[in-house]
């Protein structure tokens, strides 16, 4: 018997704001003091570490210290805020607490208090962004807080239409994540696709937008991404226009875009503010880049070890020659080679800076040069290992150069075993999963398959702007026209 | 009869020409010219442009069946005969399918073993090689007819190969012309078969096409694609080789391509053979989907664990072709055994389908 009278009282008591407050005492940034001499006696609870002190100090203690109140609509009336809020809701207090507002009730048993927003707004200045780099355009990225990347889209697209959903996920880090759209150009679909699958998620900490990418991909074993992370607001904006779905989270200096093609992948912003010549070229040349580094050591390895009636007979010489005092196969040679390239970039990744400067010129120029005279490797593969780690980062998203780092290993196992047709087995193998693998459920080798020729004026190549009059049509979008194509075209004839 | 196939996994009609046009243009390019050249010598190409005519009609044919019945080949079978003779009819002409499509793998491989590496074992790579397949197949019919398109678009620079033995052919080797009587091409019609068989697939996707009645248009011109691609190269052979030659070599084709010059490598029928590869693989993928889907709808079974069994089936009895002889044996019968199912069962199955109809009318 006693034990049930026991447990009651406690279970009560849990229940109360009092017993709240008591319960945040244990921490020690918990403050919660009564401020006896005012004309009315109040008491005032915050986390230290969570508010803004200046505000504290500014905006909330001198008025409440000069005005009598009688109830908390009265503090409601004298502080200068224009959302405090008046509650007993035991969960809405713990969350605002936890997001630094401060509580004011006046009396200390009191259930029902007044809620004031006054949390520290810490974060990074808006800077260069580093990853997309561009020297025409501009360098304005995205920092940490949600409130400032959702300021510097919403500057560039000042229209009614800009859609914000928000949403909070994760147990323990209850991130805010916000959902833009363009009502009346993006499809519905992909909306709700996103939407459904945020809601549908259960994961205890979302600490970049990239956890998110990965939860919410269509295919989470490829290593292809299926949505592309940006940290730059005029990307952001530019395919909000086009009818894409971006999504943002709070603590990540990275916007995640869906659905995406292919294609996008090898897009840099750039190529919008440059000539339509110069974009496509540079288009091209990623492409081609990009292949290059995929097929290239793998093609050395097939030819010299199974092909050598396909060396062109002026590079016979060299090439044989420079394999001459090579102890090991080409296979093994290429993989010591990427092994090594793959070491220097991990090492240089850890060090800081300055001594990674060291470790780069050490590693590129004296390993390089040692390993050809030691004998363990041949001239020629080097200059190919490192033409082709170059070109690996010539892409503009930094998970596509992982990607290709990682791709090339299975075409070079592969070339060991059966030469050229076994890079023509993997190729067949990548080319399968390219087009078995969908972007929010859109196909990912959009436009290539299925063929849309339309889509093909902003892939491999950038046709002028005066081309380009309708939204991409892999989206599906609900306006299909960015602009009137007939008055667009309208010439004069000559001397009118 | 309204089919039952969610519109996601629809395809859209213009790519009716790549699956046709894909499929045709297979093994058969690499050595058809031999069969045609011991019968009617100079006059091939003749041969070449009736077989291609007849195909026309009977890709017309298929298509007044499909028409009217908006199903596939199991339902034509069933409404024509019945069920029990109709489903035994298509169950035989699914073992034709898997049958061909052993042939298609085999003759790979042999190219591969006798081009490229003597040594190479058969069974590793026909295992990886279905194994893509049963990565495509089980991927859904889009990904397959994606296959086929990409496996057309690719290879299309071995169609520029095709004009370089033209500076070293002399055309007067074609004339002259006519010589050989009307029931000697007819016979060598009958070695084109393999060449041009590939369309009859069309009777077992037809219900995956959105607005399948627009893609008659597509369909005939991936055969009229074929069928010049075919004269194209046909007509070189002609002009490049003498006919002592044509009727001995048995890959006409590969010996062309080893004239080729080009500064970075010195022997062209490997890249040649290489590519080959990425051109075969739709082939086989459709095959199997066809013959998969198709016990399915017979026997309503799953039609993953079928294909396995059916992948299983090919890997083995591909192992059990070791040498030339036995290659050419099979291909030989199943040539013969696919001529008369496409140019006498298809128009058989057309008579009997629209006396039916018209018995069901009256």
């Amino acid at each position: 018997m006693k034990m049930w009278f026991r447990k009651q009282p406690a279970e009560q008591a849990q229940n109360t704001l009092f017993a709240l407050l008591n319960r945040y005492q244990q921490s020690g940034d918990f403050v919660h003091f009564h401020h006896p001499q005012s004309p009315q006696p109040f008491w005032i609870s915050y986390f230290g570490t969570l508010i803004d002190v200046e505000i504290l100090h500014r905006d909330i203690l001198p008025y409440l210290n000069k005005t009598a109140f009688t109830s908390l609509e009265g503090v409601k009336a004298a502080l200068p805020f224009e959302d405090v809020l008046i509650t007993s809701d035991l969960q809405q207090i713990q969350d605002q607490l936890l997001e630094g507002s401060v509580l004011i009730q006046l009396h200390e048993q009191d259930s029902e208090c007044a809620l004031v927003r006054a949390e520290m707004k810490k974060a990074r200045e808006v800077t260069i962004p580093e990853e997309e780099y561009s020297v025409v355009g501009p360098k304005e990225a995205f920092v940490e807080s949600i409130t400032t990347n959702l300021n510097l889209v919403r500057k560039r697209l000042p229209i009614s239409e800009l859609k914000v959903k928000e949403f909070t996920i994760g147990t323990l880090s209850k991130t805010k994540v916000a959902v833009l759209y363009i009502e009346g150009i993006t499809n519905e679909d992909n909306v709700n696709t996103v939407c459904q699958r945020l809601t549908d998620l259960q994961f205890n900490q979302i600490l970049d937008s990239s956890i998110i990418a990965q939860l919410i991909a269509d295919n989470g074993n490829s290593i292809f991404p299926q949505l592309i992370d940006t940290e730059r607001p005029d990307r952001v904006a530019g395919v909000l226009a086009e009818g894409s779905v971006v999504i943002l989270a709070d603590g990540s200096s990275h916007a995640l875009i869906g659905p995406i093609s292919v294609m996008g992948l090898f897009n840099a912003f750039e190529d919008y503010y440059v000539n339509w010549q110069m974009a496509s070229a540079f288009r091209l040349i990623r492409v081609f880049a990009v292949s290059f580094s995929i097929l290239v050591t793998p093609i050395y390895v097939a030819v010299l070890t199974y092909h050598y009636q396909l060396i062109p007979k002026d590079l016979m010489v060299t090439l044989v020659s420079s394999r001459r005092n090579i102890p090991l196969p080409p296979i093994l040679e290429a993989i010591i080679l990427e092994l090594t390239i793959e070491l220097l970039r991990e090492a240089g990744a850890r060090l800081p800076s300055k001594v990674g400067q060291t470790i780069g010129i050490v590693g590129g120029i004296v390993i390089g040069t040692a390993a050809v005279d030691a004998g363990l490797t041949s001239n020629v593969l080097l200059i190919i290992v490192a033409l082709a780690a170059l070109a690996s980062f010539t892409t503009p998203v930094y998970r596509m150069g992982n990607t290709i780092r990682l791709l090339r290993f299975p075409f070079l196992l592969l070339a060991d075993l059966w030469g050229l047709l076994g890079i023509a087995v993997a190729f067949i193998f990548l080319m399968i999963h390219l087009l078995r693998l969908r972007s929010l459920g859109r196909p990912y080798l959009e436009p290539i398959y299925p063929p849309r020729l339309k889509d093909l004026k902003d892939s491999f190549i950038r046709l002028p702007f005066s081309l380009q009059s309708t939204r991409p049509v892999f989206l599906q979008t609900k306006d299909r026209e960015r602009f009137s194509k007939q008055q667009a075209s309208e010439v004069n004839d000559i001397d009118e | 009869m309204k089919t039952a196939i969610k519109s996601e996994y629809l395809v859209s009609p213009f790519l009716v020409l790549f699956l046709v046009h894909g499929m045709q243009f297979g093994v058969g390019v690499l050595s058809f010219q031999r069969d045609l050249a011991k019968i009617v010598g100079q006059d091939a190409w003749i041969s070449i442009l009736v077989t291609g005519i007849i195909v026309h009609i009977l890709i017309w044919m298929m298509y007044t069946m499909l028409n009217k019945d908006k199903g596939d080949l199991m339902t034509i079978h069933q409404r024509t005969f019945g069920k029990w003779l109709g489903n035994l009819l298509s169950l035989l002409f699914i073992v034709y399918v898997l049958a061909l499509s052993i042939t298609v793998l085999r003759s790979y491989i042999e190219i591969v073993q006798v081009w490229m590496f003597p040594l190479l074992k058969t069974w590793p790579f026909a295992l990886v090689m279905l194994l893509s397949v049963y990565y495509v197949v089980s991927s859904g019919f889009r990904i397959v007819t994606g296959v086929c398109f990409l496996a057309v678009v690719i290879p299309l620079y071995l169609v520029l190969t095709f004009f370089v033995p033209i500076e070293f052919s002399n055309f007067r080797n074609l004339l002259p012309i006519f010589d050989h009587s009307l029931s000697e091409i007819a016979k060598s019609i009958k070695g084109t078969a393999l060449a041009f068989s590939g369309f009859e697939f069309l009777l077992f996707y037809y219900p995956f096409i959105k607005q399948p009645e627009s893609s008659q248009k597509w369909a005939h011109f991936g055969n009229i694609g074929t069928t010049s691609l075919y004269l194209l190269i046909m007509i070189v052979t002609l002009g490049f080789f003498d006919q002592g030659y044509l009727n001995k070599v048995i890959w006409p084709t590969l010996m062309m391509w080893k004239i080729i010059k080009l500064p970075f490598v010195e022997r062209f029928e490997i890249i040649g053979v290489t590519s080959w590869g990425v051109v075969m693989l739709p082939i086989i993928c459709l095959m199997f989907w066809s013959a998969s889907r198709g016990i399915k709808e017979i026997f309503k079974l799953k039609q993953r664990s079928v294909l396995v069994i059916l992948l299983f089936i090919c890997l083995i009895v591909c192992c059990l072709l070791i040498d030339r002889e036995s290659i050419q044996q099979y291909n030989t019968f199943i040539g013969t055994i696919g001529f008369y199912t496409l140019f006498g069962y298809i128009p058989f199955l057309f008579i009997c389908y629209h006396i039916r109809f018209i018995m069901r009318g009256k």
